[in-house]
Formats: structure tokens, sequence, C-alpha cells
């Protein structure tokens, strides 16, 4: 006999309101439908209430835990269309603040999983080893989740001696708890028993799927934007994107965690081979009519943004494909057949990201 | 009675359709031990119905307006309610859409309101436990002292309270055109133009001090904003551009502050100053002779 359930953040242990109508039959779940929509907030209608400067602080608050993407990727298109070239600093420094956000992100989500296995302990220890990058954002950006590092033609933060100092000395700080987090999930233990052969995701139903990010590279599929297109400096450093073929939730856990490590690496190149020169080419552009797209890989993967304007300062139209969206149909083949305890690790393993899908 | 001021008070939260960034910043409240809400004898709740304080975030979403009023009437009264970031006291940048429903204050009694866009972990005690203060008083209850958020090495950079200064203001109004919350105002009067900044729907993005030119604007690292919803719009930052009589037709206009020159030109040279005290028509007069003086016509 099957019935119908709905799942909300309570039952499911998130920050965001998202909901599940559940088809099951015992224990087991045979249908789902995702109920969206809460968190919509006329974003498609505002962007175009604001102009091309306001758009910059609304887009950071698109959302919050990729909040830097956003403005990023939303200022490469107005660069684009206005033929702007951004100094190498700034593209440097915008390296530096998306992968700062990729860790706190990443380490969100690997504390969350902890909370919802029962591992209190290491929920808090992660989000402990969160606030070191929490507190560098705080010191460097001014605020700890929205960096307003962004503006039309670079950046609008500097790194001097010291701050690259003190950024330093807190990645440093981070690699060992990092490895040690890593071994934590991969080693033999009841993390592991709770984590492995749960929603598996086969590279056939991911590429079916086109999902993106660390849920399509912990599925054997090797996308990231950062490498395939790369944008800002990310042709100057180095990257090696982590690739696992078990598409489990334990695998996109560890694909996370061994991004977070990277990203910290990346920093470090960054910080060495950090350019001299101005921050922003330029103060109040004029923006031509004209059209552009641009991608970035934001935290949970590949954002695509697509801006048109007229001349002037209002957007024609400002569109978006953002990373969960391409995920979360694939909730699917990862829940259908599996128990209906699973559903919140397994819904926590794709990192949902709600206000960015609801918009 | 058994619900005595040493009896710990219980927080329910509510996502109503935020960006995450209040809620991520709130889950550090029960997950970092120095920013623990138990430090100020608080729990979080899992039902609406045992708690007595409100912590509400995000812009009040139309989808989500009839079961955020539904968790929040599930609570008996006494109750204190928190609208936690600029999304609770004014829908920040979200305003003026067809899909949001607050600003909360317009659906139900918001008490206190914790500016901040998100608030830092130390903001959001400071408001937490102005709400458990405010709790304890309507229930005529002692007040216990408050370990308060410590304050020691607040960041040189952290985007806190805007500052205005007007003796240094050009009066171009870029900080207005930038500002997506719409937080700032001019309004032109005979006197001058005066500025009108309102916290509550102020991000502290910092976009206007950015792209003011000449630093007039500027935000404070002043973080402890939290104040009763009844001051809302009381939290303003003002300040009124002067204006000065030409020196030479008497005309009043807004002369060009000196920071302002510094900026543009590296300091000021000793004879800009007369032509500063100029208003632009005489200005122009003026340089047009001096450019064209000893040329035949
Ligand atoms: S106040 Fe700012 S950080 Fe908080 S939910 Fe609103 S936009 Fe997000
Ligand atoms: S910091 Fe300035 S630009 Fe940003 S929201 Fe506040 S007043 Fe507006």
């Amino acid at each position: 006999m099957s019935t119908t359930i709905t799942l909300g953040p309570q039952q499911l242990g998130l920050e965001e309101p998202m909901y599940f109508r559940v088809e099951v039959d015992g224990e087991q779940v045979t249908n789902l439908d995702v109920i969206a929509g809460h968190a919509h907030r006329g974003m498609e209608h505002l962007v175009m209430k604001r102009n091309l400067y306001q758009n910059i602080t609304l887009l950071e608050r698109l959302c919050s835990l990729c909040s830097n993407s956003h403005p990023s990727t939303f200022c490469v298109a107005v660069e684009e269309i206005a033929g702007i070239v951004i100094p190498e600093r700034a593209e440097y420094l915008r390296c530096i603040a998306d992968e700062i956000k990729r860790i706190s992100s990443h380490l969100f989500n690997c504390a969350v999983l902890g909370h919802i296995v029962g591992e209190t302990a290491l929920f808090r220890w992660v989000m402990e080893l969160r606030e070191i990058m929490q507190e560098c954002k705080e010191t460097i950006y001014g605020n700890r989740m929205d960096l307003a590092a962004n503006c039309i033609g670079g950046v609008r933060y500097d790194l001097d001696a010291e701050y690259t100092d003190y950024l330093w000395q807190q990645l440093e700080r981070m690699k060992a708890p990092l490895e040690a987090l890593y071994q934590r999930y991969a080693e033999e233990g009841p993390l592991r028993q709770r984590t492995e052969g749960v929603g598996i995701l086969t590279p056939e139903a991911a590429r079916h799927y086109a999902v993106v990010g660390p849920v399509a590279r912990a599925s054997g599929i090797a996308g990231d934007v950062r490498r395939s297109a790369p944008y800002a400096a990310y042709d100057r450093l180095n990257l090696e994107v982590p690739l696992r073929q078990e598409g489990d939730v334990r695998a996109r856990a560890l694909v996370r965690l061994t991004e977070a490590q990277q990203s910290v690496g990346l920093i470090q190149q960054a910080l060495k081979n950090l350019p001299a020169g101005p921050l922003c080419a330029t103060r109040l552009p004029e923006i031509p009519a004209g059209e552009a797209i641009s991608k970035s890989e934001a935290p949970r993967g590949e954002l695509i943004y697509y801006l048109q304007t007229d001349g002037t300062e209002m957007p024609l139209r400002l569109k978006w494909r953002v990373p969960s969206y391409m995920n979360w149909e694939a909730l699917k083949p990862m829940l259908i057949g599996g128990p209906v305890a699973d559903i919140p690790l397994i819904v926590n393993s794709i990192d949902p990201c709600i206000s960015c899908t609801d918009r | 009675m058994s619900d005595t001021s040493s009896h710990p008070l219980h927080l329910f939260r509510i996502n109503a359709g935020s960006c995450n960034g209040c809620d991520v910043e709130l889950t550090v409240t029960e997950a970092v031990e120095r920013f623990d809400v138990a430090t100020l004898g608080c729990h979080y709740a899992d039902t609406p119905e045992q708690a007595q304080i409100f912590l509400i975030t995000g812009p009040l979403t139309t989808r989500l307006r009839q079961e955020v009023l539904a968790l929040y009437a599930a609570a008996p009264a006494p109750k204190v309610t928190v609208a936690v970031g600029a999304c609770g006291a004014s829908c920040g940048v979200f305003r003026d859409s067809y899909a949001v429903s607050g600003p909360l204050e317009k659906e139900i009694t918001v008490d206190l309101n914790i500016p901040g866009c998100p608030p830092r972990p130390q903001a959001l005690l400071d408001g937490i436990a102005a709400a458990v203060r405010l709790y304890r008083q309507r229930r005529g209850e002692t007040l216990p002292p408050l370990a308060s958020a410590s304050d020691v090495a607040v960041p040189e950079r952290l985007r806190g309270a805007p500052r205005f200064a007007a003796a240094a203001c050009v009066g171009c109004r870029v900080c207005a055109h930038v500002c997506a919350g719409g937080a700032i105002r001019f309004d032109d009067k005979e006197e001058g133009v005066a500025l009108t900044l309102w916290e509550n729907s102020c991000t502290f993005c910092g976009l206007c001090a950015h792209y003011c030119p000449s630093g007039a604007l500027t935000l404070s690292n002043d973080w402890r904003r939290t104040h009763p919803q009844s001051q809302s719009y009381q939290q303003t930052v003002h300040g009124e551009v002067p204006q000065s009589p030409c020196s030479d037709c008497d005309a009043s206009f807004t002369a060009a502050p000196p920071e302002l020159l510094r900026r543009a030109l590296g300091g000021t040279a000793a004879p800009i100053e007369p032509l500063r005290q100029l208003c632009p028509d005489c200005r122009r007069r003026h340089n047009l002779t001096f450019a064209t003086r000893g040329v035949k016509r």
C-alpha cells in the first residue's frame, strides 16, 4: 500500500524551506516530487527594476552560500558587453574570493552531513573549523557571508602585505584539520557505513540528468568550468579536478573535501603570484546595448548568466541557470527504491540551494 | 510559579524566504561554542509551541506568508519577536517585488530588529540577549545579568553602521544611485541638499562608499545595532550639504569640498581656493577671461 507524505525543512534538517511530496510503500520510497517556490522573491522581476550597479548587491543576495559567484559572474557579463578588460590583479583577487567561499560552503555541507547522521561532535567540529574561513572573510572583506568583493571592471578590495600574510597563515591552519576531516570521512567506521552505497547516481544517470559540480564529479563526470572555460585567473592556476566513480553520498562528500583542500592550495598559488597593479579598470562606465553569457564554477557547480542590455543602466533581461536546478531532478534515481530514513542524508548530499533555485 | 529567571528560554527560527545568509549564521549560534546561545541561557526549540522568542529571517515571501503566520500563531503569549537582518526589518534588497509580502511588521508585532546582511554572530547574540531581557520584563521577572558578546578586536574593515560627513559631500547622488536597498534619499531644500540614509534598509554592502567620490559616505565598524522595532524609522544617518554664496554674484551653490579636490588633483594649490568659492557660472566667466587674456580680437 502506498501513501504520500510531505517532508519539510524540519524533517530534513535543512536551513531552507524545501518541501517534498514523497510516495512511500512501507519503508521504501516509490516516487517523489519537489514542491518548489517557497523562497521565490521574484528575482527576475527585481533585477529589471534595479540598475546594473544596484544589481551587484542584489545578486550577492540571490544565495548567500555561493554569494560571490553571483556578482562576479554578473560583472563578467557586463564587462563582456562593454568590452572592459579587468586588471590582472583583479582577476587573481576574484579567484581568491571565490575559493574562500567554496571552502566555507563545502564545509557547511559537510557539517550538516554530520548532524544528519547524528554525529553531533563532528558537526560542531566542522563548524568550528569553518570559523577560520568565516573570520578571514570578516577580516578581509568586512562580512562573514557577503564579501562585496566585486564591481564592474574589477574588484573593490585589496590585499596588502599584512592581509596577504594573515590569509596565508589562516590557510596554513586549515591544512591539517582538512586532511584529518577527509580521513574521517574516508576511513572504515560508522560514518562510512552510513554513507557508502547510499543514494547512488550512476555515471549514465548523471549524464542523463546533466548534473553539475561535485554531484557530477562524484559520478565520474569530470566537468569543471574553472578548467573547461577558465575565467578570472583560473587559466594561470594549477587545478586538479577530483573525480570519483562511486556516485554515492560518501563520494560526494569526499569530492567536496578534496576540493576544499585544493581551494586552500589555489588561494596560496594566487597569493604567491598576485600581480601588482590597479584593482579596477573603470569607475562608472557606459554600458552599450548588447548581450552576453558568462559562466563560472560555483560551489555547487556550473552557474550560467545571460544578460541583455539596451544602452541604459537598467538591464533588459537577466536570466540564470543555477547548479542546484540541474542536480535537483537527479534526486529521483538517488532516492527511489531506497529507505525513507535516508531521505535527509541523500538530499543533503546534493547540497541543494533553495534560494538560488526558487529565486 | 515554575518559570523563574533561571529557566532557559526557547528560541524558534523561521525562515521566511531568506537568501540563507541569516540562517547559516544562526546555525553558528548553536554549533560554535563561543557564539552558542546556551551562553545566554537559551536553547533552540523543535516546535513553535515550546518557544518564547521567535527569530524570523527573510523578506516574508508571498508563498510562505500563511505558513509563517501559522507557526507564529502556534506559540502562546507572551512571546518576543525578532526580525533578523535587513530583510526582516524592511525586506532589504528584495523590497518592491510581487512575490514578497513583507515587511514582517505588516503582519505580526515585531519587537526587535537586528540589522545586518547578514548580522555577525556577535550581533545575533546581542539581539537575542535583548530579546531575553524583554521577555523577562514582560513576565515581570527580575533581570539576571547577561553575558554580552565580547567586543575584542573588531576587524577594521568590518562593514557596519554608515557615517556621513556632510561637509565633504559634493551632492552627486551616486550613492543613492547604486544602493540596491533604496536606503538613501536626497531632499532638495532652500538651504541646500539633505541626505537621509535609513539603516533598516541598509545591507552594509559599502557600494555607496565605494563610489562616493569625496569620501563623504563611509562605513564604520560599529556592529551593535539592535534596536526596538518602534525605533526602526529613527535609525537614520542624516546630513545637510551646505550651500554657500558665490564670492562674486552671491548665488548659493555647493562648493567642491577640499577632499574632492585633494583626490582629484592630488592636493589643492593655493590659486584654486578663490575659484572654489565661485559658482559654476562665475567660474566659467572667470576662466574664459583668464584663458583669453592677451588674445587679440
Ligand atoms: S538580511 Fe541579507 S543575509 Fe539576511 S536573509 Fe536577507 S538578504 Fe540574506
Ligand atoms: S551600504 Fe550604502 S549602498 Fe549598501 S545598502 Fe547601505 S546605504 Fe545602500
